[in-house]
């Protein structure tokens, strides 16, 4: 063995063992076309390095010819392949210059077949041997065939595709790879030009066309491995952060089953529900169970299932959060309340790929949420809770009732819906500002509420709010009583009460000695004297017009004073309405003296009057306060009359008192008559209590529940001296709502 | 001796309305008047000399009526006085007819009527103030005598004998006799039944 035959066959050696390899790569990532184009090239590598040795060997003309025929074969599927890797692997190379070249050998390689002896010469006329070394070598002597132009173009060619795809490459910045793949085959391809210089005899060296492919198949192969190389530590990194990610999910595991919360994901392609064993436990699912959609949807109680399904329908329709509460029914028929909370991952496609989310045990709470149902529902008033936005979140069946609307159109509407059209504007900047400062209170303090029915008709009703902090916000419990039948009872005892006062005040008239009617005597008397006095002037005929004149317009004056004494009658004598007026007291004491003036003239008692100045002004009905003081004013002459001391005076004072920091308007009435036994001091109050041959024992009864009425005290003190004061006082400021009832 | 003045009707009335209305009415009548609005204003400026009548308001705080009709009692007038009432009953009309009232009316009256009690009130008035006049003229005689010829007079108006007087008095028939000659001529009585009647009309009582 001669050292080229060695040198030669390790070079083909070499080229095999590399195809194998990058074969069984081939075969081990059918996707990975490179390394089986590479396989390719080696074994064309290989084959033309033997096809070299067997030329340089070569005895006979004959055996020369046929050896450079077949030698184009391991040419082309060299080229071809080479040309294809820079396409696939490289990614460079213009796609026309590809397909010349591929199209040029393929026309190279067939002419071969046709010409005889073979494409390179028309005719090899003999060998001429020359020895390098120390070895022989055959070369042949020849006379050129013309269409050997067709396979130097595609030399050519192939030296231009492989300077593009280098520079393509460079450009990428991928200097590496363009110097070693890129470098080595245009080197390889320009030390092909060796083949035809030294058949011209121009030097005399052996063929080493072989050798100039293999190293670009050394090249490529070096490029391969090195992305073998950079595989494998990709695929070690993988590992370590798939490393690292288990022990992420790991962890969060934990802090969910410290949560209490059961991880979920649901493979939507495969049908696929990956969960934790938390959540299997929360589920009722075994620990080896495979769980699918259909497994899920059976765990849910029967009457969730459908708004579960819709929820999950409306979160793989438009990728919105998945949020559900719902019951499971556990095989040992336990019901278990679950909060299921998810979202969907897509994939390129748009298509829902993937739900991953997590449950939550939210039994405890629903328990306590029932509860507080229960309560609610058991409470004996109407119970409404509302939400910071005045969204009705729970009614009781009583709320129902007085509002006569069904719990569905009550929840989730604005609370307004149930206050009558004219506060709503108000109640709403109410509500803000109860949820600003909110606290336990009676709503609308002092004034009356009335609530709105479906039909529009309103009721009176009472509210007491209650502030409840839940970890859903601030609420309001509104707890409502309907006051209609204590308004009606009210209604009811305020005509009674009024009846009273009008009987009383009818007796009252009748015991007055002096009666109102004698008041209009005297302004009819005027007029009597007036009229006869013009009748006869006017009958002497020599009346002055004057005088006339200031007779009627005296007449005209007494007829109005008359009119006066009757309404004052009138109204006083008038039954039904009780009126609130804002009143001066002082006016009160006035109006009385002028109603008893012949009274007192005729009892010959004299009233001495103290009327306090800038007195505030009292709420009440001018008549019924009246009928307390005629009253007090009557008693207090009658005790004059029965008394044997010669003084018959009596003394009227209004002032203010203050007690416990609150003000009162006070009317007093002292006599110098006899006084009052300490022990009948409050029995003179009673009804039916009189000292009076006549009286029926109403008057004092009555005063006092006209007081109370008007929130006063009415109350009698003996005087040090002798007589007694009567005393009442009235309540400054406020309206009072008791008064205010009318009775129809 | 001047013209005695002509008779006024005083009207005492607390209602303006009604004293200037009644005014009217009895000046249309003829009658001088002069009102009042409360019985001190008339107690003030009330001049007894005049003749007349007083219609008077029973009805009125402070002094009423009836008090008015007391005070001018107590003072010996003898004005007579028709009431006005609002309100009259009998109880009332009673007592003041039993203290000397001329008349009791209520209101409102007829202007006849009561013109007719005013008539009757100043006829009545005259004829008093007749009386009167000569109860002065008694009382003038009266302040003549002296005192024991008082003292005489007392004990004859008892019907006593001189000698029985003489007794009384610790002196003589003789000086008895010319006390009653003495009393007799400056009274200006010719009898003793005469002497008896005018101390009667004096208020002279016996001892």
């Amino acid at each position: 063995m001669t050292w080229i035959t060695i040198v030669w066959s390790m070079n083909a050696a070499a080229c095999l063992t590399l195809a194998g390899i990058y074969l069984l790569v081939w075969c081990k990532q059918r996707e990975g076309w490179a390394h089986l184009l590479f396989s390719f090239t080696a074994v064309a590598a290989a084959a033309i390095a033997a096809f070299e040795l067997a030329m340089m060997h070569a005895e006979t003309v004959g055996r020369y010819e046929a050896l450079i025929r077949w030698i184009h074969v391991p040419v082309w599927v060299l080229i071809v392949s080479v040309v294809s890797f820079v396409r696939l692997y490289l990614r460079a190379g213009r796609p026309w210059l590809a397909w010349s070249i591929c199209g040029l050998r393929t026309l190279v390689l067939i002419l071969d077949f046709i010409f005889t002896p073979n494409l390179n010469f028309r005719q090899i006329t003999s060998l001429r041997q020359f020895s390098w070394g120390s070895e022989v070598i055959s070369v042949p002597i020849v006379a050129a065939n013309p269409w050997i132009l067709l396979s130097s173009v595609s030399l050519l060619l192939l030296i231009i595709f492989f300077i593009d795809a280098t520079i393509t490459v460079w450009r990428r910045g991928d200097r590496r790879r363009a110097l070693v793949v890129g470098g080595s085959m245009i080197f390889g391809a320009i030390l092909a030009w060796h083949v035809p210089l030294v058949i011209w005899g121009i030097i005399d060296i052996p063929f080493f066309l072989s050798f100039a492919y293999s190293g670009i198949v050394a090249a490529m192969a070096y490029e391969l491995s090195y992305d073998l190389l950079h595989a494998a530590q990709l695929a070690r990194q993988l590992q370590a952060s798939e490393a690292d990610l288990r022990e992420t999910e790991e962890r969060m595991e934990l802090a969910a089953s410290a949560a209490k919360l059961g991880m979920w994901m649901w493979d939507i392609a495969r049908n696929e529900i990956w969960i934790t064993d938390k959540g299997r436990a929360l589920f009722g699912f075994a620990p080896s169970e495979k769980v699918d959609f259909d497994r899920f949807r059976t765990a849910v109680h029967p009457e969730d299932r459908e708004f579960v399904l819709q929820a999950v329908e409306n979160s793989l329709h438009t990728g919105a959060e998945y949020e559900a509460e719902y019951r499971v029914l556990l095989a040992d028929g336990q019901v278990r309340w679950i909060a299921g909370r998810g979202h969907v991952e897509f994939n390129g496609n748009g298509q829902p790929a993937r739900m991953r989310g997590a449950a939550l045990d939210i039994t405890k709470r629903k328990q306590a949420e029932e509860q507080f149902r229960l309560v609610v529902e058991a409470a004996p008033n109407a119970m409404i809770m509302v939400n910071t936005d005045g969204c009705i979140t729970l009614v009781n069946t009583q709320a129902e009732a007085v509002f006569t609307y069904a719990r569905e159109e009550l929840i989730g509407h604005p609370i307004e819906m149930l206050v009558p059209e004219r506060f709503r504007s108000n109640n709403m900047g109410d509500r803000r500002c109860y949820f600003c400062d909110a606290r336990a209170r009676p709503m609308g303090a002092g004034q009356e509420l009335f609530g709105r029915r479906k039909d529009g008709s309103e009721v009176p009703i009472e509210i007491g709010l209650n502030p409840i902090h839940t970890s859903e916000g601030l609420f309001v419990l509104a707890s409502i009583i309907d006051i209609s039948e204590r308004k009606r009872a009210e209604l009811e005892a305020a005509r009674q009460r009024s009846q009273m006062a009008h009987l009383s005040r009818v007796t009252t008239l009748g015991e007055l000695s002096g009666s109102l009617a004698h008041e209009l005597n005297l302004p009819l008397s005027a007029i009597l004297f007036n009229a006869q006095a013009a009748q006869r002037l006017l009958a002497h005929g020599d009346a002055d017009l004057a005088e006339v004149q200031e007779i009627l317009s005296e007449i005209v004056s007494e007829d109005k004073h008359a009119g006066e004494v009757i309404r004052r009658l009138r109204l006083w004598l008038k039954k039904g309405e009780v009126q609130q007026h804002s009143l001066r007291i002082n006016k009160v004491v006035q109006d009385v003296l002028k109603l008893i003036r012949s009274d007192l003239v005729n009892q010959n008692v004299t009233a001495d009057v103290e009327l306090a100045r800038n007195l505030p002004t009292v709420t009440g009905d001018p008549v019924q306060l009246q009928q307390v003081l005629v009253n007090l004013v009557v008693n207090a002459c009658d005790a004059i009359t029965n008394c044997t001391i010669p003084e018959r005076r009596l003394l009227i004072r209004t002032g203010i008192e203050n007690r416990n920091g609150s003000s009162a308007v006070t009317v007093s009435v002292t006599d110098r008559g006899g006084s009052i036994p300490e022990e009948k001091m409050e029995q003179i109050f009673e009804p039916f209590f009189t000292t009076k041959a006549k009286g029926m024992g109403l008057g004092l009864s009555v005063c006092r529940t006209i007081i109370a009425a008007h929130r006063g005290k009415l109350w009698a003190t003996n005087n040090a001296d002798c007589g007694a004061t009567f005393r009442f006082s009235l309540p400054i400021g406020v309206p009072d709502k008791e008064v205010v009832i009318t009775n129809n | 001796m001047t013209t005695p003045p002509s008779p006024t009707v005083f009207v005492v009335d607390d209602y303006a309305p009604v004293r200037s209305s009644i005014s009217r009415l009895l000046r249309a009548a003829g009658f001088a008047v002069a009102a009042f609005g409360s019985p001190q204003e008339f107690l003030a400026q009330y001049d007894p000399r005049i003749p007349g009548c007083l219609v008077l308001d029973l009805d009125m705080p402070a002094v009423n009526g009836f008090e008015l009709q007391r005070i001018l009692a107590k003072k010996g007038s003898l004005l007579p006085i028709i009431f006005l009432t609002g309100h009259g009953d009998i109880p009332k009309s009673v007592r003041a007819m039993k203290h000397g009232a001329s008349d009791f009316l209520t209101k409102p009256v007829n202007d006849e009527d009561l013109l007719a009690a005013i008539r009757v009130a100043i006829e009545k008035d005259r004829a008093l103030r007749r009386g009167q006049t000569n109860l002065t003229e008694i009382r003038a005689r009266l302040a003549t005598l002296t005192p024991r010829e008082r003292e005489v007079l007392e004990h004859v108006v008892t019907g006593k004998l001189n000698k029985q007087i003489a007794g009384d008095l610790g002196t003589v028939e003789q000086t008895v006799k010319v006390h009653r000659a003495r009393v007799m001529d400056k009274l200006k009585v010719q009898s003793v039944a005469e002497l008896v009647r005018l101390t009667e009309r004096c208020g002279i009582t016996g001892r």
